[in-house]
């Protein structure tokens, strides 16, 4: 019995979550990424519910504390200390331009439903149809960190990176064992203090955080 | 038990190093001392091995498991930790650290072996990458131990590719795990690696190729392989010393483990010929890469570091090449930590003296330094592939491997990069050992231990090139059984 309720439940917070992500390549002031990236997790925290009481899975109630302490509380009040910091600097001139980008991550989220149509193919999970929009997720956050400039950016585009693979292994799998879900939990946090810490320095010795100012290392 | 023997040294001198307040020097000798523990319980995981006796495993779950494979990269990274610990900035005649950053150095150095060590004891694949991404944090620390422009670049770059690669490793494990549960269903353990090697033959041929693709990229990008490999030259090179042999020395091997375990699930689905293409192809692609960057090299750390690069490709490439070359291909693992390591360690202290890293100003070596100098020029050519030392073999059987499998004009492209690779390194080399002693540069070196402890490495390392000792014979053809099931 599939309760036709959790597939759109799930393919609309997939789609959400795409949506929050793709604001990223849209907007150029910093605050306005945090501001994305928190609902997006907002909206991530949100499904690990569905889909624990649609597939009946208590655990991952517990998980989507975690996923809230840490990702919709801890990290964009970090990320907020840090773009105050940082107040003057916006995203002014990206590698590649605002409409550019769009394009292109329109085009590598049709990649994404190419690439997985066989996995959509065979799975027989209601909520199946989110899988192509999560892997849509992780090709524009692998964009964003590769077109964009600042530090900080680069940093939101990697945790809306990992954001896309938490919503994978939430659809395709219901969830990952535990014992790896808390070590993953664990290093998304420790990485990002580290990043965190690396931007500070970064700021310190090159009084900027645009990364094409990193040209000391040649060859 | 011997597990905990194998995992919780590291964790202990962690703590020591953290906990003392004020440093003491005690402290460094401490944990120099305590990484020999680990050797030992890697020595009992391979010898069980050879004796053949079943892998062993500890914890719920079977959480940690040593196979063959596992003891011998158990022995390489303890082996290289007993090096660099012992030869770290702390243990230093003159070390140009404060106290603070020598402890930094020392916490974070400790848990960077530990994470490679959990990660090719872990039986569950996402424990293994979860360790995995733990030695990129943990080293990604101390690599600007002394902050400047150059340092904090490497190491930005290195966090960022390498958590980023890192992660699709871990979108590529996630689908691979998702296509296991749609077909067995949720069992517990499904993602330790005998439960997937036997349940392989299951899973949809489409679903694991995507999810082989992300996982060689990721891993890939630890491992150095073209085009994920920028970050590389710069990390291995800004590090401290004894951090690069860690990184360049068994870091690699690591990554490169876990490509192999990958490969073997695969295999057992698709047979061989999809993974091999794929890591033949991103192997030339890396050496190739390598070996020019060796021709335009002027620092000899990235020398170093690019030879690395050449060395990632070339194991990969072996890899690929059917039973005979992934023999090869473990052979010249197992040699280049021995030698990789112990040329960074060396070139710390070229370093130190010279205090330049660029090729240009380093040079009459072997007057300065005459050991360093001398160990460095017979560690570069045994890394060269020259005989009587076992990169010399191991090569050999790599080309033999090669042409059994019908493939004349890939062994031709890799014996000319291996001869683009060895002309300029020889002619850098040549320029470092040879000429007048720069003036201002002290000269003048007498015997120490530490020398002694690198006339230990190249000896086991004349030893591999000169007869195969049956134990290890033994361990390296279980290992090919295991992968090629």
């Amino acid at each position: 019995m599939v309760d036709p309720l959790f597939a759109q439940l799930s393919t609309l917070a997939a789609s959400l979550a795409l949506l929050f992500g793709l604001l990223l390549l849209w907007r150029r002031n910093l605050g306005s990424y945090v501001d994305a990236f928190q609902s997006q997790s907002v909206v991530i925290s949100l499904l690990f519910c569905v889909v624990g009481y649609f597939g009946e899975d208590p655990q991952l109630y517990g998980v989507a504390l975690l996923f809230v302490a840490l990702k919709v509380w801890l990290m964009p009040r970090y990320l907020r200390k840090m773009q105050q910091r940082f107040a003057v600097e916006r995203e002014r001139e990206p590698y590649l331009n605002v409409p550019s980008s769009l394009i292109l991550a329109g085009v590598a989220v049709i990649l994404a439903y190419a690439l997985m149509r066989p996995v959509v193919a065979l799975s027989n999970l209601p909520t199946r149809g989110g899988l192509p929009l999560a892997l849509g997720l992780i090709f524009v956050g692998l964009l964003v960190i590769l077109t964009r400039k600042k530090a900080f950016t680069q940093v939101i585009g990697f945790l809306i990176l990992e954001n896309g693979i938490t919503v994978l292994a939430l659809l395709g799998t219901y969830g990952i064992p535990l014992i790896v879900e808390l070590g993953v939990f664990l290093d998304a946090l420790m990485g990002f203090l580290v990043m965190q810490i690396f931007i500070y320095q970064l700021h310190g010795t090159f009084e900027s955080i645009d990364v094409d100012q990193l040209n000391q290392l040649r060859h | 038990m011997t597990f905990l023997f194998l995992l919780l040294p590291p964790l202990i001198a962690a703590l020591l190093a953290g906990l003392v307040r004020p440093t003491r020097a005690w402290v460094a000798r401490a944990n120099a001392l305590l990484s020999l523990i680990p050797l030992g319980a890697a020595l009992v995981f391979a010898a069980q091995a050879v004796a053949g006796q079943p892998a062993a495993t500890f914890g719920p779950g079977e959480l940690l498991r040593a196979d063959s494979l596992s003891a011998l990269l158990l022995l390489c990274v303890t082996g290289v930790a007993v090096l660099a610990l012992f030869l770290g900035p702390n243990l230093g005649p003159d070390s140009h650290y404060d106290a603070e950053q020598l402890r930094r150095y020392q916490i974070f150095v400790n848990l960077f072996i530990g994470a490679m060590l959990l990660a090719v004891s872990a039986n569950n694949v996402g424990v293994m990458w979860v360790a995995i991404e733990a030695t990129t944090l943990s080293s990604a620390l101390i690599i600007p131990l002394s902050l400047n422009k150059a340092s904090v670049e490497a190491s930005w770059k290195y966090i960022l590719i390498g958590s980023t690669g890192i992660a699709l490793a871990f979108a590529g494990t996630v689908l691979a795990y998702f296509d296991f549960v749609s077909l067995v269903g949720p069992i517990a353990n499904a993602l330790n690696w005998p439960v997937l090697l036997g349940n392989a033959h299951a899973l949809h041929p489409e679903v694991i190729r995507l999810a082989f693709i992300f996982l060689l990229v990721g891993y890939g990008t630890k491992a150095g392989l073209a085009p994920m490999h920028t970050w590389l030259p710069d990390a291995h090179a800004e590090a401290p010393a004894p951090l690069s042999a860690l990184m360049s020395g068994v870091l690699l091997a690591v990554a490169i483990y876990a490509v192999l375990r990958w490969k073997a699930v695969v295999d057992a689905l698709l047979g061989p010929a999809f993974t091999n293409n794929l890591l033949i192809g991103l192997g030339l692609l890396s050496m190739v890469i390598a070996a020019f960057s060796l021709v335009i090299q002027r620092n000899y750390k990235r020398m170093l570091a690019y030879s690395s690069i050449e060395h990632t490709g070339l194991i990969c490439l072996g890899l690929g090449l059917g039973p005979a070359g992934i023999f090869a291909a473990l052979l010249l693992l197992i040699c280049h930590s021995a030698a990789k390591s112990m040329l960074f360690l060396l070139a710390g202290g070229i370093l130190q003296r010279y205090q330049s890293t660029s090729i240009a100003s380093v040079s009459g070596l072997l007057k300065a330094m005459p050991w360093t100098g001398g160990l460095f020029a017979t560690a570069l050519l045994a890394l060269l592939g020259l005989p009587p030392f076992g990169m010399f073999v191991a090569e050999l059987a790599l080309l033999k491997a090669g042409f059994a499998q019908d493939a004349p004009w890939l062994m031709a492209a890799v014996l000319l990069l291996l001869s683009v690779a060895f002309v300029s390194l020889v002619r850098h080399l040549n320029q470092l050992l040879y000429g007048p002693v720069p003036a201002g540069v002290a000269v003048g070196e007498s015997f120490s231990w530490r020398s002694a402890l690198f006339c230990l490495n190249l000896g086991g390392l004349t030893v591999l090139g000169l007869t195969l000792p049956a134990p290890l014979m033994i361990l390296l053809n279980q290992i090919v059984g295991i992968v090629t099931k």
